[in-house]
């Protein structure tokens, strides 16, 4: 088989195994007209959050949901790739490409590193390193004064070439692409020799070692993948919010994202962006439903999320995917209506 | 002059050493011997600090505010344990951590329906409110001090109750391999409930000492969570030796490192240069600390299994 011919193959294959997640994207593309016409710009902006939160979980699910790797640090990413447009706005560099490229690079080395020092341990150990890492780099960017310190630094939206970012619909569209894009290159990776052997160490490690393959090589690479994914988001992020402070990676991002993956489903493609379309609504509607019930409390909407979180844990299994193809399973065969892959 | 300064640095690093080891001695058995991924931690601080200062405030009385926190505290403690902790030990450590997550947003805001987002002040007694000399001509606060020796009595306390008793005996062996220590007829379920009940009692007694020195508000157990959490990384998970060794060092380092790192960069680059430097490496350096103590020992200095 010819290398094109193979490779459309796989991308067939691929758009038909993730279906809900390119129906997704679809509706994301679509989704301006419909608030064009209903006259709701705001929702635009939740779009927006919902596609920069969706690729950075996405980035995370690779390692936690592929990888069986539970990093609770992922935050860090996110903050590192929007200081890039912020410290690179800071010394006169305004190309929003190149913040892409410095972004890439400098989460690409950092996932190196904290990949490298993390994955020397396991289990609770690694879930509490990626958090100390992340609180590390949490605390440098709130000591570093010039830079804003605890109160941020406003930025101007970079220069992307032809695309005006002040235009509302340009930026919605430059994340739009930029999730298609990870999306597209995430089902590759994980379909991949390469993600086959993540998926597998999950399952089995010492299996994979028995193998003769190193482990620690192919985790260290995913590490590295996924923070390159976050950091992606985090430039983004940065000219969405038009403001970088050490808030966009407080270790409560991290559980955020955590939730948001768990929320649709660990290991699919298509749950860390149904994850956060649900997360970001519950945030949107949890006030708005309690002021119509209590309107002292409707800042507090937390006290019923966290709440709800519990829940999910305890009776929810597999996540929003889980329960579709639930669904769709018990439809085809009425016996098999167990939650699960 | 500058001697005084040391010494009356290194007493607030101690301060704020044991503060950390009450909060990471129940912590580090919670997720040692039940491989539990414990976040709400931070919480039961909270909820010590608020109980403490409530009752203060209601009775007029700091001893008394105390005296009965610690026994809400621990109640707090059991209840959690019993209503939503014990469903979640054979759930994987994601799972643990989504659900304690949910527990923080939940205590947080629960805290901030019932006091408001203010943060809550209550006054020293006049006794605790003044100096003591700790060498001639040296005064230090009356009140760290007796937080020091508060936390250095619950750590003698904790020692005896670990490696003199026989519940401390369960404990232990619960540490190094529960599936044994369950299988010898000790009944581990009820052994970790005291253990959880102990722990958020001491993280509660850490929250009521601190809470004249800081402000009592919404969320402020959770630095020290995650400073408790680099203490038991450091110690070993399981080992409360290993904690009391770590917040020891942990204290004192940050406490030293904040005060003294930027004057001693000052000896070896430009003065502008350290005064910008300085401080982002001090509030880096434990947390360096623990990438070191990682790479040369990765399950910590006292590790409990193995």
């Amino acid at each position: 088989m010819s290398g094109l011919a193979h490779f459309l193959t796989l991308a067939s294959d691929g758009m038909k195994a993730n279906r809900l997640f390119w129906l997704l994207i679809a509706g994301f593309a679509f989704f301006p007209i419909f608030t064009h016409f209903a006259d709701l710009p705001f929702w635009n902006d939740v779009a927006m959050r919902i596609m920069l939160l969706g690729m950075a979980a996405m980035g995370l699910n690779l390692v936690l949901g592929y990888g069986g790797m539970v990093s609770f640090g992922h935050a860090a990413f996110i903050g590192i790739g929007a200081y890039c447009v912020g410290i690179g706005d800071f010394y006169g560099l305004t190309n929003g490409w190149a913040h892409m490229l410095l972004g890439i690079v400098v989460c690409g080395l950092m996932g190196l590193v904290i990949g490298y020092l993390a994955l020397r341990t396991s289990g609770i150990y690694f879930i509490m390193i990626t958090l100390a890492f992340a609180q590390m780099l949490f605390f440098l960017f709130v000591s570093l004064e010039q830079f804003g310190g605890d109160d941020g630094m406003s930025i101007d939206r970079a220069e992307f070439g032809f695309i005006d970012l002040y235009n509302p619909l340009r930026l919605y569209f430059l994340i739009w692409v930029t999730l298609a894009l990870v999306g597209l290159g995430l089902m590759f990776i994980v379909h991949s020799r390469f993600g086959v052997t993540l998926r597998a160490i999950k399952s089995n490690e010492s299996r994979i070692e028995a193998m003769g393959l190193e482990p620690l090589q192919f985790k260290i690479t995913g590490y590295v993948i996924s923070a390159v994914i976050c950091g992606l988001a985090g430039v983004l992020f940065a000219n969405w919010q038009e403001y970088v402070s050490p808030d966009i990676m407080h270790w409560t991002r991290s559980g955020e994202l955590m939730i948001i993956i768990i929320l649709g489903g660990l290991g699919t493609l298509a749950g860390p962006l149904l994850g956060a379309i649900v997360f970001l609504l519950l945030e949107e509607s949890l006030p708005i439903m309690l002021d119509s019930v209590a309107p002292a409390y409707a800042e507090n909407w937390m006290i019923l999320f966290g709440p709800l979180l519990i829940m999910v844990v305890m009776f929810g299994r597999g996540g929003l995917v889980g329960l579709l193809a639930a669904q769709r399973q018990s439809k085809n065969n009425p016996k098999r209506t167990k939650a699960g892959q | 002059m500058t001697f005084t300064l040391i010494l009356e640095q290194t007493f607030n690093g101690l301060q704020a050493g044991v503060t950390l080891f009450l909060v990471a001695a129940g912590l580090t058995l919670i997720l040692g011997i039940m491989d539990f991924v414990f976040l709400a931690h931070g919480s039961q601080v909270m909820i010590g600090a608020y109980a403490a200062a409530a009752i203060t405030l209601a009775t007029g009385n700091f001893y008394l505010g105390v005296l009965l926190a610690i026994p809400v505290t621990f109640a707090s403690g059991y209840l959690l344990e019993y209503l939503i902790i014990r469903h979640l030990y054979r759930r994987d450590h994601m799972e643990q951590v989504l659900a304690t997550f949910g527990l923080i947003l939940f205590f947080n805001e629960a805290i901030r329906v019932s006091f408001g987002p203010a943060a809550l002040f209550s006054d020293l007694p006049p006794s605790l409110s003044g100096f003591v000399e700790i060498l001639p001509a040296t005064p230090y606060p009356a009140y760290r001090l007796g937080v020091i020796i508060v936390g250095l009595l619950c750590a003698v306390g904790i020692h005896l109750l670990v490696s003199r008793t026989r519940i401390g005996a369960m404990v232990r062996a619960g540490a190094n391999n529960p599936e044994m220590t369950a299988a010898l007829g000790i009944n581990i379920k009820i052994l970790f409930r005291f253990i959880f009940a102990t722990g958020a009692c001491l993280a509660g007694v850490a929250g009521m000492m601190l809470g004249p020195l800081t402000a009592v508000q919404p969320g402020m157990g959770e630095p020290l969570l995650i400073l408790s959490l680099v203490v038991i990384i450091i110690g070993g998970i399981g080992s409360v030796r290993g904690a009391f060794v770590a917040a020891i060092i942990v204290g004192l380092v940050d406490t030293l490192g904040r005060v003294f790192l930027p004057a001693i960069l000052r000896l070896f680059v430009e003065q502008a240069t350290a005064d910008g430097a300085g401080p982002a490496l001090a509030s880096m350096l434990v947390y360096i600390l623990m990438a070191v103590v990682l790479i040369f020992r990765p399950t910590g200095l006292f590790p409990a299994k193995g």
